[in-house]
């Protein structure tokens, strides 16, 4: 899978360990980006061939998406926006909007983009759901909460695989446990997607990137329950309506009513391509990912939590995040450190030291794992001669 | 005159790129300018990834920072600093640091935080002057 990568023709002499903030790009979609700019037009309404040529990208775009995820609708239930930080913003809207009774049950494991737009909500009560141990939700923690809580409305945000942790929570459980409230599901699926199976059905919002699934950057997708086609869109504007009058106006009735405005389509143009190589490739894909998992479990030390997918944590043993990333950084191994976009979770594990991650993809290779690990405690060594 | 490159020439006759760090992580240890002192928020260099904590008084500077490598580096730039030129001070600034090839041991990230601290180091200066 690797030769599918440029960056690694281009770059032989980096190694790359920080996917899980970004992938590196598969070669379809930089060869399809080129040929969208070469051959530019807008979707919708355009009335001409070109805009015909890049409507039925967009629409096969959606289809592929729903092929690769098990669902039949998907142009009912898949919006395009800008990326995981708006798609979980928008569920958030869409699932407050006009309650004033209402409970919040967040994962403890949240990426902030998970909890920050819950902040200005007014919600009844915030619960952040306890971790286990090994670093999954606690799902005791989850009922024990919910069945004393007393809103009318309960809103469960969970991510399917930590950011941190690089466990895989239980998402089968979590429907379950949410359907018997009848709670309002919202899904970080930043980490899941393309790495493990799970099946997003039954959730009201699941929300991810593509530039973290080999794709472009700047395009991401919202998954949504289909009854939420019920409610206006969060961003009203030209695109997510079928008729306008000067006193009122009939918004689309399909998914396409929450991406006002014209959408990313250099990015949407290079999915076609980029989801036939990723449901050509799944069992490949996953299997390698589970595989490089158990290696970075033999590898590490100092990791709070085994990984189970994607991604290891560690704390630093001696000086702070900044030297080892330098440190790497100098023998071209690039690997991220510091409060990953959690900072509670983070600061608990780590006594505000922050965690070095490194992280993996498709392409990743054993022996890039093994020389990173190998940097890791070379730089160790050399920073606790100094601190 | 005092040069830059002579104060640290050792650090480029290394050729490993891990090798410069920890030069820089010693000369940390070593360096007059990093002093122990209470660190307050009016003290820290706005615009660094690291922490990094530098005061100016009796026309010298001294500097704290969390990181090794940060530690080392304002060491190295405080210690010029406080022995230069009025003229050499004048028309020292990050391109300075590019000049003696310490730039590609900084992303630029790392630029920006070397040069709030040159800049920080200007105010401070004339502040007290």
């Amino acid at each position: 899978m690797r030769n599918r990568f440029p960056f690694f023709k281009e770059h032989p002499d980096l190694t790359y360990l920080d996917s899980a903030a970004t992938s590196q790009t598969l070669d379809t979609v930089i060869t399809d980006t080129g040929t969208f700019l070469t051959y530019k037009a807008n979707a919708h309404r355009s009335g001409h061939s070109m805009g015909a040529f890049i409507d039925e990208k967009y629409h096969t775009a959606k289809e592929k998406i729903g092929e690769w995820l098990g669902i039949t609708d998907p142009q009912d239930r898949i919006v395009f926006n800008s990326g995981a930080t708006q798609g979980l913003y928008d569920a958030i809207q869409l699932a407050t909007r006009r309650q004033d009774d209402f409970s919040v049950f967040v994962g403890g494991d949240f990426h902030h983009s998970l909890t920050l737009p819950f902040h200005s909500t007014g919600y009844n009560h915030c619960h952040y759901i306890k971790l286990t141990e090994s670093g999954v939700l606690d799902l005791s923690d989850l009922e024990a909460t919910l069945r004393e809580d007393q809103s009318e409305v309960k809103i469960i945000a969970v991510t399917a695989v930590g950011n941190v942790t690089g466990t895989i929570n239980d998402l089968e459980r979590i429907r379950f446990i949410a359907g018997q409230y009848n709670a309002i599901t919202i899904v970080d699926a930043c980490q899941s997607m393309g790495k493990i199976h799970h099946n997003y059905e039954g959730f009201d919002f699941v929300a991810w990137s593509w530039h973290k699934v080999y794709g472009p950057s700047g395009l991401g997708c919202l998954m949504i329950d289909p009854k939420w086609l019920e409610k206006a869109p969060v961003h009203p504007g030209g695109g997510s309506v079928s008729a306008v009058s000067y006193l009122h106006e009939t918004y689309l009735t399909n998914a396409q009513k929450f991406e006002s405005g014209t959408p990313n389509l250099q990015a949407i143009f290079t999915l076609p391509n980029l989801l036939n190589w990723l449901i050509r490739n799944q069992s490949n894909i996953l299997a390698h990912d589970k595989a490089l998992a158990v290696v970075a479990n033999d590898l590490c030390e100092n990791n709070p939590y085994a990984s189970q997918t994607g991604l290891i944590t560690m704390v630093p043993q001696h000086g702070t995040i900044e030297d080892f990333t330098m440190l790497l950084d100098a023998k071209n191994i690039m690997i991220r450190g510091g409060n990953l976009c959690a900072e509670p979770l983070v600061r608990n594990i780590s006594v505000n030291k922050g965690l070095l991650r490194v992280s993996w993809g498709a392409y990743t290779t054993k022996e890039e794992l093994e020389l990173a690990f190998t940097a890791i405690k070379e730089a160790d060594a050399r920073i606790s001669k100094f601190v | 005159m005092l040069e830059f490159q002579n104060l640290y020439e050792d650090l480029f006759e290394l050729e490993e790129a891990m090798d410069k760090y920890e030069f820089i992580m010693e000369y940390g240890t070593t360096a007059s300018s990093v002093q122990e002192f209470e660190r307050n928020s009016n003290d820290l260099i706005k615009g660094c990834t690291s922490s990094l904590w530098v005061k100016y008084s009796n026309s010298q500077f001294t500097c704290q920072a969390d990181s090794a490598i940060v530690k080392g580096l304002a060491g190295m730039i405080c210690d010029w600093y406080n022995q230069a030129t009025n003229t050499q001070r004048q028309s020292f600034s990050i391109n300075t640091l590019t000049d003696i090839g310490l730039a590609p041991l900084l992303s630029m990230g790392r630029q920006n935080g070397v040069n709030n601290l040159i800049n920080t180091m200007k105010v401070l200066e004339t502040g007290e002057a």
